[in-house]
Parts: C-alpha cells; sequence; structure tokens
C-alpha cells in the first residue's frame, strides 16, 4: 500500500549522454540500461523512500540533454523541488558546460531549489576531471557535490535519498504551510502536504 | 438478490465497501461485475454523500493493485470510477471527483503504457463533463507536465504512438477543461504553454504530413488517427480559444521551438504551423501573429541571413491573411517595421547574395500585405514608404543610395497590386511630387523603376504589355481604349504639367540606357491611352516637339541616345492620332514613318544599343522631322485647338533649338503670317531665358545664390513673370546686338563656374522640404535644361 507524506520533485539537467536517464533508472527500476537511446523531451519516473519512518514519495523528471528540447526541459525546472546537475567524469566538455547549466537553472528555477552537482561515470578509467576540481565547483556555486556510477550502482540510492533527507528536513524545519505556499504554483496539488496527511489518517 | 458471495467478513464492513468490493470478479479477465456495479451506482446516486467515501475506497484499492501489479483490478476499478462518474449527478461530484484524479495520477504514474493510456482516457472523459461548481484549488501542473512527456514518448513498437496520441489527448483535455474557466487554473500561463505548445510541435514536425498538403483530403477513419493529425487539431483548438491577452504564450514556444529545433530553414514545417495559427485563431487577433514574427525578426538580427530569409518568407506566406483584419495603425506599423528591417538590412550587409534575397523575402511580405488591403490604404502606404525613401538622391554606392531603390522595390511591390481607378485618387500631389522627383535620381536603374511605378499605376486597362516597347505598328497593338472620365481630365490639367515636365527632363539625362528611354515612352504613351482627350493630345504634342528637338540640340547625349528619342517621337506620333482618331495626323504620321523607314530606319524603333555608323544625325535629315506647322494644321482640321502648341513650349530648349537649327525658320514665319497667337520673334525666344546665358550678363552674380533662388520661388508667379518678360526682353536685345564670337568669348569662360553653382543649387534644393509647389519643382527641373543645352546655342 503507497501512501506518502511528502512529495518532492527532482529535476535531472546536464549535457546529453552524461547518464542522467541511467541514473533515474538504476534508483527506480533498479537495473542499468546499455545502450540507452537519447531522451526525447522529459521522462517521467516515481519512486517511493522511507525516511525517517517516512514515506517520501519522489517524483523524478528526467530532461532530455539535446539542446534542441531546451524549451521544454526548462519548463519543467520551475516547479522543482531539487535539482540534480549530472556531468561526466570523463569528458571534459561536459564539465565546461556547467556554467552554462547553472545560469539556466538562475534563469527559469526556483531559487529555493535545492541544487545537487553530480559527477557521474566513476566506473570509467578514462577520468579526466578531478574529484577535487568538481568539489570545488560545487563549494564555489553552493551546491552538493556527489561523485556517482550508474552502472556500478554506487552512490546512486544514496543520492536520492540524500535528497529525500534534505528536502523533508527543509519542509520540516521551515514554517511547513510557508514553504507550501510559495511552492504551491509549482508543486501542484499532490504535494499539498496536509492533504496526504488527511488520506493517511482515514486509512 | 444474490447476496452472501463475500463471506461474513463483508457483513462487518460499511455498507460501501462492500458494495465495492462486490464489483470486483475473483478473476479478472472476467471484467467488471455488471449487476454489481449496478448496485453501486444505484447505492451512490441514493445516497450521495457516500460518493466521495466510494472514491477514496476505489482508489486504496486499485493503488494497492498496482503496487502488486495487478493491472486487471485497477482496470476494473477505473471502469467502476469512469461510471459512477458519468451516472452521479453533478453537484455531487466534487469530492469525488479528488479521488478520481488521484486515481488517474496514480496510474500516469506506473510506467505501464497500458495504464497510462487508460487513465488517459478517463482523464478525457472526465473534462468533457460540466462541474457545476469549479474547485479552485484543484492543480493540472502533474497533469500537464506528464502529457507533454507522453507525448515525447520514445517507447518501443506500437505503444510509442499509442502514447503519444494519449499524451496529445490529455493534453486536449486539459486545455478543454481550463480554458473555459477563468477561475480554475490559468493554462495560458507559460509555465504550461511551455510545455503543451512544443510538446504538439514535436509531434506535428514528426510528419511528413505537412510536405503533400494536397493529398490531405482524404479523412482518416478516428481510430486510425495518428499524433500528427491529433496534435494539429489540438493545435488549432488551442490557438482557436487564445484571447488577446494569450496568444503571445502561444506562439512565443512556438518561435523557441523553431529556433531550437532549427525548423526555419527550410521552412516548410513553419509556414505550415503558421498557415495552422493563422486561420485557427480569432480573427481579429491575427495581426498580432505578424507583429510577434516580426518581432522575432528583431530578435534574430544577428542570426545568419538564411535564417532571416526564411522568417521573412513565413511572413510572406501569412501576412496575407491578417491583411483583411489589420485596420488603422497596425497596418503601418506593420509596412513600418518591415521597412525598418529593410533599413537594416541594407545597412548591414552591403551586397550579399544571401542578404538580397532576404531583402527580396522582406519586399515581397510588404506587397502581399498590401495586396490584401482595400485601395485606399495602398495609397497611404505607397506615401508612407515614399516619406522613408532617404533624400537627397545621389549616385554612390552607399547604403542609402541602396535603400532608395530597395524602398523604390518595395513601392513598385505594392503599386502593381494597386487597381488605379481615378488618376486623381492615385496621386495625390504628395505623392506624385516625390515620385516625379525621384524619376531624376542620378542612378539609372532607380529611374526606371520610378517609370515601372508610374507605368504601374496609369495603367488601367492593361495595355501596359502592349506599350512596353515603343513600336510604329499601332494596328498590331489592339490597345484597350476608353474614353477618359472628367476627374481624371481635371487631374491632368492640374498636374500634366509637371509631369510631363518630369518626363522630358529624365529624357534629357545622359546616362539613359534604352531601358530608361522606352520605360519614359511607355509611361507617355500610357498617359496618351489612358487620358485620350483634345487637351492631352496637344500637351502631349507639345512634349513630342520637346523631344525631337532635344535630339536635335543636345550635346552631351551619344549618338545612339538621339536615335532613341527620335525612334519614340515617332512612334509616339503614330500612336497620338490612333488613339484620338485624327485622321490626317495619322496621316501625315505614316509617311513621315514610311519616309523614314527608307531613309533612315535608325530613327525608328526598336531601340538599338549600337547604331551603324554610318547612320545620320536627324539634324542632317529635316525632311524626316515632324513638322511643327503641318501637324497644327491638320489638329486644326480635325477640330483641335492646335494654338497652344504654337505657344512658347515649356521644354526649354525645344523651341529655341528649333530655331536655331534654322530647319524651320520659314514655318515661324508662316505661322506669323497665319496670324496665330505668337508670332513676334522676341517672343520666340522667351523660354530661352532660363536656358541662355545671356541672363548671365544682365544679371548680377549673385543672383544665382540659393537665397536669391528661394526669393524668385516666393515671390508671386505675376512678379516675375513680368521680370522674367524683362529679361526676356534685355536678352533678345542682347542676341541681336552682340557679335557670336563676343557672346561665346563671355559665356565661356563662366561655362564650368556657372555649372558648378548650378549643381550646387540642386543639390541644396533637392535636400530641403519635401513638399514643395509645382512651380519651385518647374524651376528645379529645369535645371539640368541649362546645364545641358546652352551651350548648344553658340553652335549655330
Amino acid at each position: 500500500m503507497e501512501d506518502f507524506k511528502f512529495l518532492f520533485k527532482v529535476v535531472l539537467v546536464g549535457n546529453a549522454g552524461v547518464g542522467k536517464t541511467c541514473l533515474v533508472r538504476r534508483f527506480t527500476q533498479g537495473l542499468f540500461p546499455p545502450g540507452q537511446g537519447a531522451t526525447i523531451g522529459v521522462d517521467f519516473m516515481i519512486k517511493t523512500v522511507e525516511v525517517e519512518n517516512e514515506k517520501v514519495k519522489l517524483q523524478i523528471w528526467d530532461t532530455a540533454g539535446q539542446e534542441r528540447f531546451r524549451s521544454i526541459t526548462q519548463s519543467y525546472y520551475r516547479s522543482a523541488h531539487a535539482l540534480i546537475l549530472v556531468y561526466d567524469i570523463s569528458c571534459q566538455p561536459t564539465f565546461d558546460c556547467l556554467p552554462d547549466w547553472l545560469r539556466e537553472i538562475e534563469e527559469y528555477a526556483s531559487s529555493k531549489v535545492l541544487r545537487i552537482l553530480v559527477g557521474n561515470k566513476i566506473d570509467r578509467e578514462d577520468r579526466e576531471i578531478p574529484t577535487v576540481v568538481g568539489e570545488d565547483f560545487a563549494a564555489r556555486h553552493n551546491m552538493y557535490f556527489l561523485e556517482t556510477s550508474a552502472k556500478e550502482a554506487e552512490n546512486v540510492e544514496k543520492l536520492f535519498m540524500k535528497i529525500a533527507e534534505d528536502l523533508m528536513q527543509q519542509a520540516r524545519s521551515k514554517d511547513l504551510p510557508r514553504y507550501d505556499s510559495i511552492t504551491t504554483n509549482i508543486s501542484g496539488r499532490t504535494s499539498s502536504i496536509s492533504d496526504s496527511n488527511c488520506c493517511s489518517k482515514l486509512t | 438478490m444474490f447476496t452472501g458471495c463475500c463471506g461474513c467478513c463483508s457483513a462487518l464492513r460499511p455498507r460501501y465497501k462492500r458494495l465495492v468490493d462486490n464489483i470486483f470478479p475473483v478473476n479478472p479477465q472476467d471484467g467488471l461485475v455488471k449487476s454489481n456495479m449496478e448496485k453501486l451506482t444505484f447505492y451512490s446516486l441514493s445516497s450521495p454523500e457516500k460518493l466521495d467515501r466510494i472514491g477514496e475506497y476505489l482508489f486504496q484499492k486499485a493503488a494497492r493493485d498496482i503496487y502488486r501489479k495487478r493491472y486487471g483490478f485497477v482496470i476494473i476499478a477505473m471502469e467502476a470510477m469512469d461510471q459512477l462518474l458519468v451516472a452521479c449527478h453533478a453537484q455531487t461530484l466534487n469530492l469525488f471527483v479528488e479521488s478520481f484524479l488521484k486515481m488517474i495520477q496514480k496510474l500516469l504514474e506506473s510506467t505501464e503504457p497500458q495504464l497510462q493510456i487508460l487513465a488517459t482516457q478517463s482523464f478525457v472523459r472526465f473534462a468533457n463533463i460540466e462541474e457545476d461548481t469549479p474547485s479552485y484549488h484543484r492543480r493540472y501542473d502533474f497533469f500537464v507536465s506528464k502529457f507533454s512527456a507522453m507525448c515525447h514518448s520514445n517507447e518501443n513498437g506500437e505503444a510509442r504512438d499509442k502514447i503519444r496520441l494519449a499524451g496529445i489527448r490529455g493534453l486536449q483535455a486539459v486545455v478543454r477543461k481550463t480554458v473555459s474557466d477563468d477561475l480554475v487554473e490559468n493554462i495560458w500561463e507559460s509555465v504550461h504553454m511551455d510545455k503543451i505548445v512544443p510538446s504538439l510541435l514535436y509531434n506535428m514536425q514528426e510528419s511528413t504530413f505537412y510536405m503533400k498538403e494536397t493529398s490531405n483530403i482524404e479523412i482518416a477513419p478516428e481510430d486510425q488517427v495518428d499524433p500528427p493529425i491529433l496534435a494539429e487539431t489540438c493545435m488549432r483548438e488551442l490557438v482557436g480559444r487564445a484571447s488577446f491577452g494569450h496568444i503571445r504564450a502561444v506562439l512565443k514556444p512556438v518561435l523557441r521551438h523553431f529556433d531550437l529545433h532549427k525548423l526555419w530553414v527550410p521552412n516548410q514545417f513553419a509556414i505550415h504551423i503558421f498557415r495552422i495559427i493563422m486561420f485557427s485563431i480569432q480573427a481579429q487577433y491575427s495581426y498580432t501573429v505578424v507583429e510577434t514574427l516580426m518581432a522575432h525578426l528583431d530578435e534574430n538580427s544577428k542570426s545568419s541571413p538564411t535564417i532571416r530569409t526564411s522568417i521573412a518568407d513565413v511572413l510572406s506566406k501569412i501576412i496575407a491573411i491578417a491583411a483583411g483584419e489589420s485596420v488603422g495603425p497596425s497596418v503601418l506599423e506593420i509596412i513600418n517595421s518591415l521597412l525598418s528591417h529593410l533599413r537594416d538590412s541594407v545597412r548591414h550587409g552591403l551586397s550579399q547574395t544571401e542578404e538580397k534575397q532576404y531583402q527580396e523575402a522582406l519586399i515581397n511580405a510588404l506587397g502581399e500585405f498590401a495586396n490584401h488591403l482595400p485601395d485606399y490604404q495602398k495609397i497611404e502606404i505607397m506615401m508612407f514608404i515614399m516619406s522613408k525613401i532617404p533624400f537627397p538622391l545621389v549616385d554612390n554606392n552607399t547604403a542609402d543610395n541602396l535603400l532608395q531603390s530597395i524602398l523604390l522595390k518595395s513601392l513598385l511591390k505594392v503599386g502593381t497590386k494597386y487597381q488605379t481607378i481615378h488618376l486623381n485618387n492615385t496621386f495625390p500631389i504628395s505623392f506624385l511630387e516625390p515620385l516625379l522627383r525621384m524619376s531624376l535620381a542620378p542612378d539609372s536603374d532607380m529611374r526606371l523603376l520610378v517609370q515601372k511605378i508610374l507605368h504601374t499605376l496609369i495603367d488601367r486597362h492593361g495595355n501596359l504589355e502592349k506599350l512596353s516597347k515603343p513600336t510604329v505598328n499601332m494596328g498590331a497593338l489592339k490597345l484597350t481604349l476608353e474614353k477618359s472620365s472628367r476627374p481624371d481630365l481635371i487631374f491632368i490639367n492640374k498636374h500634366g504639367v509637371i509631369i510631363y515636365d518630369a518626363l522630358y527632363t529624365s529624357l534629357q539625362i545622359n546616362t539613359n540606357t534604352v531601358e530608361n528611354v522606352e520605360a519614359i515612352y511607355t509611361t507617355i504613351a500610357l498617359l496618351c491611352v489612358e487620358l485620350a482627350s483634345a487637351e492631352t493630345v496637344i500637351d502631349i504634342m507639345q512634349l513630342i516637339f520637346g523631344i525631337q528637338s532635344l535630339s536635335l540640340n543636345s550635346t552631351d547625349m551619344s549618338n545612339a541616345q538621339k536615335f532613341h528619342l527620335q525612334a519614340i517621337v515617332a512612334a509616339l506620333l503614330i500612336l497620338i492620332p490612333t488613339v484620338v482618331t485624327i485622321k490626317p495626323l495619322l496621316d501625315y504620321a505614316k509617311e513621315i514613318i514610311r519616309a523614314r523607314k527608307s531613309e533612315a530606319p535608325h530613327l525608328l524603333p526598336d531601340l538599338l544599343e549600337q547604331y551603324p555608323s554610318k547612320a545620320e544625325m536627324a539634324n542632317k535629315l529635316p525632311h524626316l522631322l515632324i513638322d511643327k506647322i503641318a501637324v497644327c494644321e491638320y489638329l486644326n482640321s480635325s477640330g483641335l485647338d492646335s494654338s497652344r502648341l504654337l505657344q512658347m513650349s515649356p521644354y526649354g530648349a525645344g523651341k529655341l533649338g528649333v530655331t536655331g537649327a534654322g530647319t524651320h525658320r520659314h514655318s515661324w514665319v508662316e505661322a506669323g503670317a497665319r496670324g496665330s497667337i505668337v508670332e513676334l520673334p522676341g517672343t520666340q525666344e522667351v523660354d530661352s531665358v532660363s536656358s541662355s546665358p545671356g541672363v548671365q550678363r544682365k544679371l548680377p552674380e549673385e543672383e544665382l545664390t540659393f537665397e536669391s533662388m528661394k526669393r524668385v520661388l516666393t515671390e508671386p508667379p505675376e512678379a516675375r513673370k513680368e521680370a522674367e518678360a524683362e529679361k526676356r526682353e534685355q536678352l533678345s536685345h542682347t542676341f541681336r546686338t552682340a557679335t557670336f564670337s563676343e557672346l561665346v568669348h563671355r559665356t565661356q569662360p563662366k561655362h564650368d563656374l556657372l555649372q558648378n553653382k548650378l549643381s550646387e543649387i540642386f543639390k541644396s534644393l533637392s535636400t530641403s522640404e519635401m513638399h514643395q509647389s509645382p512651380s519651385e519643382r518647374n524651376k528645379k527641373s529645369s535645371i539640368p535644361v541649362y546645364e545641358q543645352n546652352f551651350p548648344e546655342l553658340f553652335l549655330y
């Protein structure tokens, strides 16, 4: 039986081919799809996790990295509670594009959005960006940092759990309704947390 | 009835739960238990207060089944909810709907395509229900997001299209549900539109449907609709429902989508989409689309010319649709914007072929737009374009020069679309004047353009083609003639002088090509045909004589150019009596042409670039020239008053030249003997006052300053005439008393100085205000007459 106390929207962004879809698949379905084609537009996945004995539902929007879908993907930033910015540690250009992505996030996402920098593909031998560089970049831009491997399932669970915990803490520590009101436009009806509260009491 | 199948535990549960449980069969393949479903429906109808609990319970059950992947039961639960939704009364639905939507969301969240499609179907059903009380708190954010994502589905095989179709249907349903009620969520917010519009476009561009637009007659049966067609329907609906404030919300993502997906080049798809938009949009807003597209062109000013060309091309394809609805300021705004794009293009990219194509596309757009406006607005537009043409007209390859010719091209384009009815409507003086002034531009291409504009505006009977080349074979032309109306005659009486004068002056320009001369011929011929009347005949005869003497006397024209003039004189001479049936004159014209044919074919059309070197100058063949006296006689005999013809010709060098050449001196005497008005040798030189250097001697040097010219222009004409008469008197006196060599000696050194002065004045005049009185214009256009003709005097 699924019921949840919190609903958070997580959006993955980053250059094409850095492994956003694989991260999501690994997390939601526990598999690593080899030869995954380029995402078209936006993909949607859901996963409910348990944090401190509370059910937290994560709506994960996996966006296309290709430039041509930029207009539709940007429209998804706005409603995000957390944004995962992914780059490929074995591909310098994907790292070089990060400032551009940050600019986009600044422009289109809510200012309160939780931002996480993820260096993916640490299973690869041909690393181009040392961990320190990624850490440094994240620190400078006030982001969380994590290196993952969707293939080896390394840190993937941790990544999403961390997000869930953080968002929950954020939601709890702040005046709940106020946080909600800020994101009401964005968060949609299911995120009305009190609502789902009622539901769970009913059952 | 058949109770007891649920066992003992069901007895402990609330009634509604038992009823709900009963609709589920033991085996999901069996489907909904119909009879029990009827019971449930009856129950919820009789106790509507329970409906929300039923909904909630159904949802709980379905959620559990989804989790356990028992999809058969999920489908049954959804079906039950659908039936309840349809069966129950609207007022009681409100709370039930919450569960219903939660259920749909739950299904959409699953990865199972089948469930997603099922959920969409239910959502569509829900959207078609009218709710009495809108629920303000209900949000469709998730649905828009999810349906948009579904539109981009990339599943394998058949599922892909099915999910995409479901996504489009879902979006359509959301739009339908929300658009009609202002109080519910505003679907027009960019959050939503940025998702909906690109999703639809993405599906539309996938098809090749738009490539073969002709074959779209076949209507696919309902169940065979493919995503592109459905997306198009949805798009039409969306645009059709958009109110003024929301149009931009739709258009912005469209434009962005085209930018990002690089759909401007090639632009078939863009054209396809914009046509759809134009045809679906509420007509009164259609010009907003044009405006938006134009603004987009602004934003793309840095993009490659090919992209801009494509955008402009799209614009030209849709602008016609908007034209019908555009009124007042919006028309000029659009024109203005097009013109400023043209200007920018000219300023920035000189003479790249791509840039040229872009300009062509813009001009096309302008033409298309004008084509669909009522005539009175076309005039307005032409005047507006005219006002944008930079002055002065200079012949150097600057941007200004280019812009002038581009704007003239636009003017021509608009002019071509205009159907003249009355000339006085077509040529308000504020339009005619600058146009004629431009017909004297230093650049020969530009002059040609102006003539073409005149052609298209003057020609009302489709004679333009026939008269495009000078010919003496009038019978073959089969001209369409109609008696000219009174307003037209009034028009030509009023403005004929400046028109003829401009034509004459532009014939004098020595950079004229064959095309220029032919174009001027066509203008005169069209005037002649359109305004055939006794009055005009005399005026045009006068002009013909002016041209004839010009060809005889001009010094700075090449021989070929002189032959051109002779040729058009011949062509016009035969045209006049053909148009206004004057038998004797026609015979005379034929005679002259026959003579020329045998002796001097180079004095007849066609106009050649090069003439054989042995071709003799017309001066040497006086008997082949048109004799004014003879013409007058023929005119008189046909009942036309030719006295005006014998009066002073307005064409500067004309008469003086004839006299100077000595070929017709005897005619003058004859004319005098006959007692026509003009006989005094003194007045014979009247007009030469302006072209003779004698003036120089009589007038102090400072008379030629700009100020003095201005003063001359502002003085009442009577005073000026008097002064002029006096000057003439003095002038003829000088000529009679002074010796030839003295005259030459006196004027020769001043020649250059004078010319410099004159060109200076000419320049300053053309930079001055646009609207000048006709007399001013006369003055100005007569200046080149000076420049070119006075040295002639001393050759004889």
